[in-house]
């Protein structure tokens, strides 16, 4: 359940001693961590690794969060470089997306061709350079404006323009004809 | 992303990986497990404590450094080579070394001397400045720094070697990179910190001001 109150207001009562608060926060914004951290990772196991690692080290720095009301910016930011520094430490292209059971299980309950579909994209996702699909997650999938991005990731907006046409210039030509055959 | 049939296909790829990611039905509970064990507590008196105006004593060793030419961050040398364990009292000068949590420190066959690390500031205007990094878990109150009559602010921390991470928090709000050392890479929080290495007695970064 989703505690009630602004980001702020959580971050607040977790600093005035409420740790039970920070699960509010975690509520919060798991599913969109989840969500990044699999596609960027292409492991759900490992991604659930990766926000865990993220919360603790955003609790452990909680008195640094300059803009607690936009708590779930700054968490974003850790998670790209928690999945960066993971990333860096394996090569992404060598790995084939692994589904847990759960997710296995989440699979099973949607039409096969949707997780066909899902499939090619994350091989497709896994042949993009890792900024580059960096970039083209947060722009596409989460809808930042390249001023956050920029902020985020600390790259210049140009820099992150160009990441984003070179992801989606190599998804057209992994992707396109996979999606033509599913929609003739 | 609307009109043409390449856009369509970026769109169709972007509603796909939008799609929720299952989670396991424990992940709060796990998460929670692991805040709860990475940090006991927070202690939050002291943070506030911390964030209210007051008068703070003079370091004798802190006008020396002021002579010395704003020299920010100094090993002054080793004083201890006994382990502590991390304490979660505030300290001044303490003689107590901080040890880098991230890494065993001692396995109780070979002790691991700490070098005493003095932090400096130039902040006249400042009513309050501590130092958190990643030696005390961020943690502000825990080191708070001495004024000196010149407006130069210092603490003298026992670090055991290893590379850390910290900032200033000025008048409790404002977080201040050290201007003189270097920056962390790939900085998580959003907020500037610098670096220092502590090692073999070595030296790293030099002092600055406001």
């Amino acid at each position: 359940m989703v505690e009630d109150g602004s980001d702020g207001v959580l971050v607040r009562r977790v600093l005035d001693g409420d740790t039970e608060a920070y699960s509010g926060l975690v509520a919060r914004h798991r599913e969109r961590g989840l969500r990044f951290a699999a596609a960027m990772l292409g492991d759900v196991a490992e991604a659930e690794e990766a926000v865990q690692d993220a919360f603790v080290r955003a609790y452990r720095s909680l008195r640094i969060c300059r803009e607690p009301d936009r708590f779930g910016a700054w968490f974003l930011r850790i998670l790209v470089n928690r999945c960066r520094t993971r990333g860096a430490m394996r090569r992404r292209s060598e790995r084939v997306f692994v589904r847990d059971e759960a997710a296995l299980e989440h699979a099973a309950a949607r039409p096969a061709g949707d997780h066909e579909w899902r499939e090619e994209i994350d091989r497709a996702l896994a042949r993009l350079d890792a900024l580059q699909r960096e970039a083209f997650l947060l722009k596409h999938v989460e809808g930042l404006e390249y001023e956050e991005m920029a902020r985020l990731t600390g790259a210049r907006i140009p820099a992150l323009k160009m990441r984003v046409k070179r992801a989606c210039d190599h998804l057209r030509v992994l992707l396109q004809e996979v999606d033509d055959a599913r929609d003739p | 992303m609307h009109g043409t049939p390449d856009d369509h296909l970026i769109s169709r790829i972007a509603a796909e990986l939008r799609r929720p990611v299952p989670l396991r039905p424990d992940f709060d509970a796990r998460v929670m497990a692991a805040v709860r064990r990475d940090i006991p507590s927070l202690p939050v008196r002291a943070w506030t404590w911390l964030r209210e105006p007051r008068v703070v004593a003079m370091s004798p060793l802190g006008g020396l450094a002021m002579a010395a030419g704003l020299a920010g961050l100094l090993v002054v040398g080793a004083v201890s080579r006994e382990p502590i364990a991390d304490s979660r009292k505030p300290i001044a000068d303490s003689r107590e070394p901080i040890a880098d949590s991230r890494k065993p420190i001692a396995d109780g066959r070979e002790p691991i001397a700490a070098a005493s690390v003095t932090f400096l500031l130039s902040a006249p205007q400042a009513r309050s400045v501590a130092l958190a990094g990643d030696f005390n878990d961020w943690d502000a109150a825990r080191v708070l720094m001495r004024r000196e009559a010149s407006g130069l602010w210092t603490v003298d921390v026992p670090l055991t070697p290893g590379r850390y991470r910290y900032v200033f928090v000025v008048d409790g709000r404002r977080f201040v990179a050290d201007p003189a050392a270097p920056r962390a890479a790939g900085d998580d929080f959003g907020t500037p910190t610098s670096v220092v290495t502590v090692g073999g007695g070595a030296l790293r970064a030099a002092g600055g001001s406001l």
